[in-house]
């Protein structure tokens, strides 16, 4: 959150299994201490290029960089400290409080016999301020609403105080009021700590109102990618979806909205 | 408060375990058993049932702490080293060393056989894309368990006689005849691994979160998952170097200990199973020695039939959570 935020960057990138390639030869730079949605068809390799971005998962050729460096070469531990990750479907382990759940994201800081620390406190506490959730901190995680499930698990992102967030599908399982809920959340920690925000998104139209910046990919790899306006495009939906649509400027945004035919 | 109970349960388990049995002694003679003397008080305590005590705590807490490793990094109740078939692949190692003449230390045996096993019924149960569903490996190590039972059990056929008595105890899991050699046996090990274990309750603590979320918080996910069974594996067979293997301890502990402490954190859960885990196998012992009058019963013998209520329990309420 100090340093001048770093950019991480695809560089001739394959992803897949051996036999079964989801992304092919992808060179793409996502900008720094802006909020990028990815966007695409199911099974065009969103999650898988998020989670490679990640380190989850290791690229059948070409590489992943963070501020110039291989993902690979970096130490475990000092990549957590720099950039976090939400999986689409992370476990809440029994009877866990909220506030107990929310302090794991403070693992990479933690050496291996320190103790809990102040400044792990205070993180946890300013992470719950954050998603509105300093109320709930005692709550059993399993008695919460989906959305306020949601805002624990980007809590516990916070927490970790990373430069750089992804997240996977933050917003698949929520209502409309709690997904563009989840969406200001990541938009305002992007303008008020520059926090570096990266999703994958299903709402076209969502997206367009709450990113800086889209990908968009399809079946044969990366369509588009740019400010909304220049990304969602009616030859470019064709493309990616096979969608035949009419885009128009949102009456409440302006952003792009797109009207499917 | 609740520990406080648990661990009162166990002293006094353990002062009724050393009074109670075909010489029943008074407190005062096993005070001064303990602590001198040469009366026969002196000799039933410390020759008798001072180490069998001793090994049932440490075995059981061994096999409490390996249930619990192996329940958590499954993710699933049912997937203790017991009914995934380890116990049952230690046994076999030991008694086929014996079978064949080899004088090889039994824990030593132990580790290699419940490994083998894990690394078998890992590699039956894997599935591409899948990796490790839970109730895939508690089938298949189901199956190899009684495979390894089988092996056991034939292996047992071709013993002479009195070795074949002895040898039982690869079979179901007893206590008898256990002396001060096999105390430092099953403690040195299980202190040793327990705080192996220690180290690693923070990794287990993050893979309780799911290995992606795991793997983001700065952990290596695929080692510490592989170490941490290791480290289970390891528990496991120490116990069942001394008492063979004792059915349903492991499976039992966890969720015994949680209950009866209200333990969460993995660190506490852990704990709380080896107390339960000793807890379970002493109040087996000790049924075990005094229900019929004369006779001992395997130690084995009593943990099933505690157990097999607790797994049909287990299994229906799964089925109702719609994990069957």
């Amino acid at each position: 959150m100090s340093a001048a935020p770093e950019e991480l960057r695809a560089e001739g990138l394959s992803l897949g299994y051996p036999g079964r390639m989801v992304i092919r030869d992808l060179d793409l730079t996502l900008p720094p201490g802006r909020v990028t949605a990815i966007l695409g068809p199911n099974g065009c390799g969103k999650s898988t290029l998020l989670r490679a971005c990640a380190r989850l998962i290791a690229p059948l050729a070409g590489r992943v960089t963070l501020g110039g460096a291989d993902l690979r070469r970096i130490d475990s531990r000092a990549l957590a400290r720099r950039l976090g990750i939400l999986p689409q479907q992370p476990l809440a382990p029994e009877g866990i409080t909220v506030a107990d759940l929310v302090a794991r994201g403070r693992a990479p800081w933690r050496g291996l016999l320190a103790g809990w620390s102040a400044r792990d406190a205070e993180a946890v506490d300013r992470a719950l301020a954050a998603v509105a959730m300093a109320g709930l901190r005692d709550r059993p995680v399993a008695e919460l609403s989906g959305g306020q499930r949601q805002r624990v698990w980007i809590a516990l992102a916070l927490a970790q105080e990373t430069d750089m967030v992804l997240l996977d599908e933050p917003t698949t399982w929520l209502d409309l009021p709690h997904q563009i809920e989840v969406l200001r959340l990541l938009q305002r920690l992007n303008r008020e700590r520059g926090t570096t925000v990266i999703s994958v998104l299903h709402d076209l139209n969502l997206a367009a109102r709450h990113s800086d910046h889209l990908v968009l990919l399809g079946p044969e790899g990366l369509v588009a990618e740019g400010p909304p306006a220049a990304v969602l495009t009616e030859p470019a939906l064709q493309r990616a979806f096979g969608l035949a649509a009419r885009v128009l400027p949102d009456p409440v945004s302006a952003t792009p909205m797109v009207v499917p035919l | 408060m609740r520990w406080g109970a648990l661990i009162l349960a166990l002293a006094a388990l353990a002062a009724l375990g050393l009074t109670m049995g075909e010489v029943r002694l008074g407190l005062p003679d096993l005070w001064q058993g303990l602590w001198g003397g040469d009366g026969p008080g002196a000799l039933t305590v410390r020759i008798l049932r001072a180490p069998r005590m001793l090994v049932a705590l440490g075995a059981g807490a061994c096999l409490g702490l390996a249930g619990t490793v192996f329940q958590t990094l499954m993710r699933n109740p049912l997937a203790s080293p017991d009914l995934m078939g380890f116990t049952a692949g230690a046994a076999l190692a030991v008694l086929a060393a014996l079978a064949a003449g080899l004088t090889l230390p039994p824990p030593l045996l132990s580790a290699a056989g419940g490994l083998a096993a894990a690394v078998a019924v890992a590699a039956l149960a894997h599935r591409r894309g899948e990796g490790l569903a839970p109730l895939r490996l508690v089938l298949v190590g189901l199956g190899l368990g009684f495979t390894c039972a089988a092996a056991s059990a034939f292996l047992l056929q071709r013993l002479p006689g009195p070795e074949a008595t002895e040898a039982q105890r690869w079979i179901t899991g007893s206590l008898a005849a256990r002396g001060w050699g096999h105390v430092a046996q099953v403690w040195l090990p299980g202190l040793a691994l327990a705080a192996l274990l220690a180290v690693q309750v923070r990794a287990l603590t993050l893979l309780e979160l799911g290995d992606d979320l795991a793997s983001g918080l700065g952990l290596r996910a695929g080692r510490a998952r592989l170490r941490l069974a290791a480290t289970g594996v390891g528990l496991m067979a120490a116990a069942v170097a001394v008492a063979g293997p004792v059915a349903f301890v492991a499976l039992m502990a966890g969720p015994l200990g949680s209950a009866l402490t209200g333990a969460r954190g993995a660190g506490a859960r852990l704990a709380a199973a080896a107390l339960a885990g000793a807890l379970i196998t002493l109040a087996a012992d000790l049924a075990a020695r005094n229900a019929l009058p004369g006779v001992t019963l395997p130690l084995g013998l009593l943990t099933g039939l505690l157990g097999a209520p607790y797994l049909l329990w287990r299994l229906s309420r799964e089925m109702e959570r719609g994990e069957l």
